[in-house]
């Protein structure tokens, strides 16, 4: 049905319920005044591909950090069902068999869910860029809805709160590495968003101890290392 | 969405991956290994995951009453509470991944004691106190460990060593049961005025062994075996004599609460083959060794008499490979490292005594009065199966020409001991530290001369030398010469600030094999690689720690568990850290053991060298402990000595 849609550019169709629960999802909250002890949902997105025009969102995997905790009993974990699904190479990466697609979640359902998941809460994700432009994509695709949570890149946080760690604008890997982190499972997308959520955790604690608490000034620094990267490049 | 509309969500799916992979984590430890794992599900469902940069303080005594039971993750923990009398503080615990923390606060809802910090990064598990309630009830492996402590590990650790040898063995007993348990039929009695006849008669119709003569209020006056009867026979005595005339009077009793193991060491040492049990000053029991050691193979009592009566040195050698088999079948029933030292201490002086008098009576007694010297390890009743000799002789003499002319007519003998002693697996020293060198077959004044030059001049080698020759015990011959050599050293040293000091530099030296960063400090390099040593790393810290305080405030124990005891009833050192050291220095000894035991039946020479990795999670966890226990021995005589 919503793979039907974008084809044809049709606004997707959606049962009067989900209707009614889109209108109930909340509105992103105002950043101003809050700091890094708010909820925050720690995203990891796996996807058919890395084309973020023609490819889709496959599984999504996500955790909370709540008053600089990882709380486990708040997860979610969904792999959505995407029609005509076929194995590529993307697969040999993600490793969802096409018969997991077939049985997943409709992406409709699946990201209602997600986004009352979410609620009002910022996201953070590791390369956020990619994730945000899938999720929001997908989101208008499926459900017709406007994404406009704020998201923060951990990749981009790692190197201003770590100038020294040497590892520059790696990868996820490089990262866990630096912290000697344990991944159960890379590239399953709960697995990455947990250990980007331990990684974020320890970014936190470094925020706190060079007094970058609040998130504006935190936003503020982030733009400012983006300006100057720009500037030299 | 609210926590518990997640936690119900969670709960239907709870394959979720990140649950299942922290369950897959803790499995690997324990309680979490023997939990249910809808239990274990529960748990990591409601945990939340914390970090900590190093230094960071994770609890402290201010917090008030523990809220949560953490779990670590990833990282160390340590724990730190001020120094008892002195400034600063003192690491007391170390807790790494895997394990977790503050059991008894949490239990006794209360806070906690020490204060715990990050040693590095790391990462916790943190569950609220309601979860772990609502798991505590539920979850036995849980409430167990959690009520337990530490001491359950230890506890873990045994039941794997009694298992493990159990198998091999398939025999059920243990040393340590109950004396009133194992005397299971009531004593056989009779007053002192009934007649010889009577009694052995009564003895045949009960098909016992031994009676006990008991007054009217059924205390023991005497007990009488049927090895009595045998020499009554051969004396010709007459049977209807009363019994008291021939009865052993004040028999040997212990209580029914000593151990199997109490009575063992008893006959042993008594050349007994029953022992009275006596509650409130009445018979309540009779053990005999057959009641002993009917399920062992090799019997402690039949070979410590063997030995004694052991007609040539051939024999004895002989008798080593049952003193080894025993040691087997005594860690099988359970025995402690410190019963099986005791035991082969035992074993050992009852060789060398009965060496020394054969060889008097194939070389002729010369017919002066000698003390014959052990020292070091066996000094200090601490021996392994792998033994060297460390001995030498005390006699007295009046003045430096009579000790030479003795020494010259003991030189031969001591040196023939020597070599018989060898030929009994007493490998010889290659220090030359025995008594038929004539710098150690000397008279009480030249021993004492020697021990003052050890203190007054602290050379290197006298230092060491005070690490051998101080742990001295007589084993044959009168002890008085001995004590008096003992009591002046102890003068000597009570006096001397300086050579306290070095000592106490000295026992710095060995280092525990614990690191900042590692789990376990290992040599690089050579043969040796990712190695430690047991004693030289584990046990001497301890040995030197102990004699060092002893010598200091004038405890003559040698062995270093009854010198850390004294030290304790002296308010040396606190009676909790005491007990601690005592474990610690009990566990390695027991790990080296059981090396030992399992080298000698893989036919390999003894070695005290572990690899850690070798080792499974328990014991490599409690080795670890043990370790850092020498460590809080040692930093306690740098700020004692400040070094």
């Amino acid at each position: 049905m919503s793979t039907f849609t974008w084809l044809t550019g049709h606004k997707p169709a959606l049962t009067e319920a989900q209707l009614e629960r889109r209108q109930q999802l909340a509105e992103a909250a105002p950043l101003d005044n809050r700091t890094l002890q708010q909820r925050f949902v720690v995203l990891d997105l796996e996807t058919s591909g890395l084309n973020m025009r023609r490819d889709v969102v496959l599984s999504i995997g996500a955790v909370v950090i709540e008053n600089s905790a990882i709380d486990l009993s708040q997860q979610f974990e969904c792999t959505m069902q995407r029609e005509g699904h076929q194995a590529s190479a993307s697969t040999l990466i993600h490793g969802i068999a096409p018969s997991e697609i077939a049985m997943g979640a409709e992406p409709a359902e699946a990201l209602l869910a997600f986004m009352e998941f979410v609620g009002d809460s910022p996201l953070l994700a590791f390369h956020a860029e990619f994730d945000q432009r899938m999720l929001a994509r997908a989101l208008k695709q499926s459900l017709g809805y406007r994404l406009q949570h704020a998201f923060f890149d951990v990749a981009e946080i790692a190197p201003l709160l770590c100038p020294k760690a040497g590892v520059g604008n790696a990868g996820l890997d490089a990262w866990t590495q630096h912290f000697g982190l344990q991944v159960q499972q890379r590239h399953h997308a709960s697995a990455d968003a947990l250990v980007t959520a331990e990684l974020a955790l320890i970014l936190f604690s470094k925020a706190r101890q060079q007094e970058l608490d609040s998130l504006p000034a935190l936003q503020q620094q982030l733009n400012s290392r983006r300006r100057q990267r720009a500037h030299s490049m | 969405m609210s926590t518990t509309d997640a936690f119900a969500q969670a709960g239907k799916t709870a394959v979720l991956q990140n649950i299942h992979g922290t369950m897959a984590f803790l499995q690997k430890f324990p309680p979490f290994n023997q939990m249910d794992s809808a239990h274990l599900a529960y748990l990591v469902e409601n945990c939340q995951l914390r970090f900590y940069g190093a230094g960071e303080t994770i609890l402290k005594p201010d917090d008030g009453p523990v809220e949560q039971f953490f779990i670590v993750k990833q990282g160390r923990v340590h724990g730190e509470r001020p120094h008892s009398a002195r400034r600063g503080t003192e690491t007391t615990f170390e807790i790494t991944t895997g394990e977790c923390f503050p059991l008894a606060a949490l239990i006794g809802e209360r806070a906690t004691r020490t204060e715990h910090l990050a040693g590095e990064d790391t990462f916790c598990l943190l569950l609220n106190k309601p979860a772990f309630i609502k798991l505590f009830a539920l979850s036995n492996p849980l409430r167990d460990f959690a009520l337990r402590g530490v001491s359950s590990l230890l506890d873990q650790v045994n039941q794997q060593v009694q298992m493990n040898a159990v198998e091999t063995l398939g025999a059920q007993y243990s040393l340590d049961t109950r004396l009133g348990q194992l005397a299971m039929r009531t004593p056989v009695s009779c007053a002192p005025e009934m007649p010889l006849r009577d009694a052995v008669k009564l003895m045949h119709e009960q098909q016992v062994g031994s009676i006990v003569i008991v007054d009217p209020t059924q205390k023991p006056l005497g007990i009488f075996t049927l090895r009595d009867l045998r020499r009554v026979v051969a004396d010709g005595s007459v049977l209807e004599q009363p019994i008291a005339s021939l009865m052993t009077p004040a028999p040997f009793y212990l209580p029914p609460d000593a151990s199997a193991f109490d009575a063992a060491m008893a006959m042993t040492e008594r050349h007994i083959a029953h022992v009275c049990l006596v509650e409130h000053d009445k018979l309540c029991g009779v053990i005999s060794e057959r009641d002993l050691f009917s399920l062992q193979r090799v019997d402690l009592v039949h070979l410590a008499r063997t030995i004694r009566h052991a007609g040539r040195v051939e024999t004895l050698a002989a008798l080593r490979s049952d003193v080894c088999q025993l040691v087997d079948n005594m860690l099988a029933h359970g025995a402690s490292s410190t019963q099986i030292t005791q035991l082969i201490t035992l074993l050992n002086d009852h060789t060398v005594c009965r060496v020394i008098e054969l060889t008097l009576e194939d070389m002729g007694d010369p017919g002066i009065p000698f003390t014959w010297l052990v020292f070091g390890s066996e000094g200090r009743s601490e021996q392994t199966l792998h033994t060297d000799q460390d001995n030498g002789i005390l006699f007295e003499a009046s003045d430096a020409a009579e000790a030479a002319a003795i020494r010259g007519r003991l030189l031969p003998l001591a040196h023939e001991i020597n070599l018989r002693l060898a030929q009994c697996g007493f490998t010889l020293c290659k220090g030359n530290i025995m008594a038929g060198n004539p710098e150690l077959c000397l008279s009480r004044q030249e021993w004492s001369k020697r021990f003052d030059s050890f203190v007054q001049a602290t050379t290197p080698e006298n230092l060491l030398a005070s690490t051998i020759y101080f742990d001295l015990r007589a084993i044959w011959g009168a002890p008085r010469g001995c004590e008096q050599l003992r009591q002046g050293m102890l003068k000597h040293v009570a006096g001397n600030s300086l050579f306290q000091r070095m000592m106490a530099e000295n026992a710095l030296r060995q280092r525990p094999p614990v690191g900042l960063f590692r789990d376990f400090v290992v040599a690089r390099k050579g043969a040796e690689k990712d190695t430690l040593d047991l004693k030289v790393q584990g046990l001497t810290p301890f040995v030197d720690g102990a004699r060092l305080l002893a010598l200091v405030h004038g405890i003559g124990a040698c062995n270093t568990l009854e010198r850390l005891r004294a030290l304790i009833a002296q308010g040396v050192i606190e009676a909790q850290d005491g007990a601690a050291y005592e474990e610690a220095y009990h566990y390695i000894q027991q790990a080296r053991m059981q090396q030992h035991q399992l080298q000698a039946r893989n036919g390999q020479a003894y070695s005290n060298r572990v690899d850690p990795d070798n080792l499974n999670h328990l014991d490599r966890r409690i080795l670890r402990e043990s370790f850092r226990q020498a460590q809080r021995l040692q930093s306690s005589l740098a700020v004692r000595y400040q070094l």
